[in-house]
C-alpha cells in the first residue's frame, strides 16, 4: 500500500513568549513538525511496514520547510521519501489555502491512502485533512483512533462519544488521526544518519497549480489572558459549597 | 573554528530528551537513590532509544559515531538529572576491548554493552595499590595448560551485575613489575570468586566491591591484548576513562546550574528575589564560567582523541580541572538553594554526595599532577 502522511512545521510552543499586550513572541522559539503530526508520520511508517508499502512525507510552507535539520528530523521517522510545496505565500496561508496545495501535489503522487494528525499543534482548526479528502474527491474520515489491515481492505476505527464506530475504508482515502493511536517513536542514530541521505522534492506552488484567494481575514493573534489566582478554598464537596463554587466561576467570567 | 553541533548531534540530543522525558525517571531515581537499587527501568528506555549502541562498530549490531558526540550524549543525560556512575553507553569498556580483545571478548563484550549492561569490572585497585597502581600483588601463575589468579581487588564499580572482571595481575616473568603485568578477562561466576560489598557515601545506585579471587582457573585465551603490556594497556585504558567519565562533571555540574538558578529567581528573601543579591549573581555567574570551561575542555580532548592526536596529558588535566570545577559549582548551587539544597528531596543533595568522588576515582586530582607534571616539563624541552 502507498502512503502519505502530511504534516506541518510550527513554532515549539514551549519557547513562545507573550508580549505584555498579549501578543506573541515567536524570537526564540525554533521550528519544529507539529506534535500531532508525528502521530500522523508514524502511523503511515507502521502501516507501510506491515502491508510492505511505502511511506512518504508531504509538506507545504515556507523556506523554512527546507532546513535541512527539519528535513533530517521528518525523515528520520522511517519514511522513505519527502515532497514539498515551498512559497512564502503559503507560509501564511489558512486552511483551505494549504488543503488546496496539498490535493494538487497530491496529483502529481501515487497513494492509496493519506494521513493527517488531527489538527496542526499551532492553530488547531482540525480543518486541513477533511478539507483535503474533499478537494482531492476521496473517501474522508477524521478522529481515525485505530487503522487494521486485513488483506486488501483498509478497517479504521472511530471512538465517538457513545460508541466505536468501525469502517471499511473505500480506498483511495484521506483520513485524520487522533493522538492515542500511538506513541510515534524515537529515532536512533542511526535513523538519523539515514535520513540525510533520502530523497527530498521540493515544489513551488506554481509547480503543483496555483494558490486560491484567501477568505480569510485574521485580525489579531493574542495569548488567552490570565486572570490572579482567587485563592478560596471549599471545606468539603457539600451540596451548599457545590453551589457557591458554580456561582463564582460564573462571576468570575 | 565551529562550535556549533552538528545537525545530526542536535537530532540524536533532542531523541535522547524526549526518552529520558517519557520514561517520567525524577521520582523513580529518588527512590532508587533512597533504596540503593540500581535504576532498570531508566537504563531500559534509553536501550530502547538506541543509547548504548553509539560507538558500537556496526558489525556488532552498533552505530559508528566518534567519541566527542558520545560524550556530549552522556553530558546531555547528566544534566537531564541521570545517576552518576549508572550511565549506559560503556564507550571505555568498549574502546578497552576494540583496542586489546580477541575477536570472541570482542562479541560477547560488545553484545552486553549494546544492551546498557557494564560489561566488566575493572580490576587494577588492591588494598595496597591506589594511586601505585605498580604495586598490584595479584597473580596469574600458568599450570598444566591453565592460568590461575589469585589476590584482592578493591573499589570494583558494578562487580554484582557486571559479567565479567577485567582483571590486571602480575605474570611472574618479568622483575620490572611495568613490564610484568597481564590483563584477563573472565565471567564473575567462575568458581573461586566472591565479592563483599562496601558502604559508600553517595552513588547509591551503583555498588561497589571488594573482589575476592582465589585459585580462579582461566583459559589462556582469557588474556587481553599481550602479556606483559598490562600496565601500558591500563594506561590507555585511563585515557579514555578520565575523559569519557568527565562528561559526568560536566553534566551534573550543568544539572546543579539549572536548579540553583531557576531558584534563584523565584525564591524571595528581604522583598526580592534572591538572585537579586550580587552575592548570589556572583556565584551564578562564577558557576557558570565553570561550566563553559569544563565544558570546552572535555569537547577538546574528545575531538583531539577523534582525530588521532594523543591525549595522555589533556586527560588528565581534563580529569583534574573538571572534578575540581564541577565540585564547586554543586557546592556553590547547593549554597543558592540554602536549608532545601541539603534535603534528599532536592537532586542537588544527590549531585553533591555523589560528585566527590570523581576527584578520587580513575586517578586521583593529586595523581593528575603526577601523570601531567612531568609530561607538560618534558614537553617544555
Ligand atoms: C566509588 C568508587 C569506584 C571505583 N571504581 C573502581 C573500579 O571499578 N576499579 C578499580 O580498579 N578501582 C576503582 N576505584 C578505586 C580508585 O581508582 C582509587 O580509589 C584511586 O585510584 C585512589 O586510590 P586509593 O583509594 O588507594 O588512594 P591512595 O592511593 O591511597 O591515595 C590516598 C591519598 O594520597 C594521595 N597520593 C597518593 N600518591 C600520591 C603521590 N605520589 N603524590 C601526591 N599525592 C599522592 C592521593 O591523591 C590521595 O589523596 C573506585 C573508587 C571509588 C571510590
Amino acid at each position: 500500500m502507498k502512503i502519505v502522511a502530511c504534516y506541518k512545521i510550527v513554532p515549539d510552543a514551549q519557547d513562545i513568549a507573550v508580549r505584555f499586550d498579549g501578543s506573541l513572541d515567536l524570537e526564540r522559539s525554533e521550528w519544529i513538525i507539529g506534535e500531532y503530526d508525528l502521530v500522523a508520520i508514524e502511523a503511515a511508517t507502521r502501516l507501510a511496514e506491515v502491508s510492505a508499502g511505502s511511506a512518504v512525507l508531504l509538506s507545504a510552507g515556507g523556506k523554512e520547510l527546507t532546513d535541512s535539520k527539519l528535513i533530517k528530523s521528518a525523515l528520520s521517522r522511517g519514511a522513505q521519501e519527502l515532497y514539498c510545496v515551498v512559497d512564502q505565500a503559503v507560509a501564511n496561508a489558512d486552511a483551505f489555502q494549504i488543503a488546496s496545495v496539498l490535493a494538487q501535489a497530491l496529483k502529481k503522487l501515487e497513494y492509496d491512502l493519506v494521513i493527517c494528525g488531527e489538527g496542526s499543534s499551532d492553530l488547531y482548526a482540525q480543518q486541513v485533512g477533511p478539507l483535503l479528502g474533499s478537494l482531492a474527491g476521496v473517501t474522508t474520515i477524521n478522529a481515525v483512533s485505530k487503522i487494521d489491515i486485513q488483506g486488501n481492505a483498509v478497517i479504521v476505527e472511530r471512538t465517538l462519544e457513545r460508541e466505536v464506530e468501525v469502517l471499511q475504508l473505500a480506498l483511495p482515502a484521506v483520513i485524520s488521526v487522533t493522538t492515542d493511536i500511538n506513541l510515534p517513536r524515537i529515532p536512533q542514530l542511526k535513523d538519523i544518519l539515514a535520513a540525510g541521505k533520502k530523497p527530498v522534492t521540493i515544489w513551488s506552488v506554481s509547480d503543483v497549480g496555483a494558490l486560491p484567494p484567501s477568505n480569510v481575514q485574521t485580525v489579531s493573534t493574542r495569548a488567552p489572558s490570565s486572570i490572579e489566582r482567587q485563592q478560596v478554598i471549599y471545606e468539603d464537596a457539600s451540596e451548599e459549597n457545590i453551589k457557591k463554587l458554580a456561582l463564582d466561576i460564573k462571576a468570575a467570567r | 573554528m565551529d562550535f556549533k553541533k552538528t545537525e545530526e548531534q542536535e537530532l540524536l540530543l533532542e531523541s535522547l530528551r524526549t526518552a529520558y522525558q517519557r520514561a517520567n525517571l525524577e521520582e523513580y531515581f529518588k527512590a532508587c537513590d533512597r533504596d540503593h537499587v540500581f535504576p532498570e527501568k531508566a537504563v531500559a528506555a534509553m536501550v530502547d532509544a538506541g543509547i548504548p549502541s553509539l560507538g558500537i562498530p556496526e558489525e556488532y549490531g552498533g552505530t559508528e559515531v566518534d567519541l566527542l558526540t558520545q560524550v556530549m550524549v552522556a553530558e546531555e543525560a547528566y544534566a537531564l538529572g541521570w545517576p552518576s556512575l549508572c550511565w549506559v553507553n560503556y564507550s571505555t569498556e568498549v574502546d578497552d576491548i576494540l583496542t586489546f580483545g580477541n575477536k570472541q571478548q570482542q562479541e560477547s563484550v560488545l553484545n552486553y554493552a549494546l544492551r546498557g549492561i557494564k560489561p566488566f569490572t575493572l580490576g587494577f585497585t588492591e588494598p595496597q595499590a591506589g594511586s601505585d597502581s605498580a604495586a598490584m600483588a595479584t597473580t596469574a601463575t600458568k599450570r598444566d595448560g591453565k592460568v590461575y589468579i589469585n589476590g584482592n581487588k578493591t573499589f570494583n564499580t558494578s562487580a554484582d551485575r557486571a559479567p565479567y572482571l577485567l582483571c590486571v595481575a602480575r605474570s611472574g616473568i618479568n622483575e620490572n613489575p611495568y613490564k610484568d603485568f597481564s590483563m584477563y578477562l573472565f565471567p564473575m561466576d567462575r568458581p573461586g570468586i566472591s565479592i563483599e560489598k562496601l558502604d559508600k557515601i553517595g552513588n547509591n545506585m551503583c555498588g561497589t566491591f571488594e573482589v575476592y579471587l582465589k585459585d580462579v582457573e582461566c583459559d589462556p585465551s582469557d588474556l587481553v591484548g599481550e602479556e606483559g603490556k598490562g600496565f601500558y594497556q591500563l594506561m590507555k585504558n585511563f585515557e579514555i576513562e578520565r575523559t569519557t567519565i568527565c562528561s559526568a562533571n560536566v553534566g551534573m555540574a550543568r544539572c546543579a546550574y539549572d536548579e540553583a538558578v531557576r531558584y534563584a529567581g523565584q525564591r524571595e528573601q528581604f522583598g526580592k528575589p534572591i538572585g537579586s543579591f550580587q552575592l548570589i549573581q556572583e556565584k551564578i555567574v562564577d558557576m557558570r564560567i565553570k561550566i563553559e570551561n569544563m565544558q570546552n575542555m572535555l569537547y577538546r580532548t574528545a575531538w583531539k582523541r577523534d582525530n588521532g592526536q594523543s591525549i595522555s596529558i589533556d586527560s588528565s588535566l581534563l580529569k583534574r580541572y573538571t572534578g575540581q570545577a564541577a565540585f564547586s559549582v554543586i557546592d556553590d548551587a547547593l549554597q543558592i538553594m540554602g536549608g532545601i539544597g541539603y534535603v534528599n528531596d532536592c537532586r542537588i543533595s544527590r549531585l553533591w554526595r555523589d560528585q566527590r568522588v570523581y576527584r578520587i576515582m580513575a586517578g586521583t586530582e593529586e595523581i593528575m599532577v603526577h601523570t601531567a607534571g612531568r609530561a607538560l616539563l618534558k614537553e617544555a624541552l
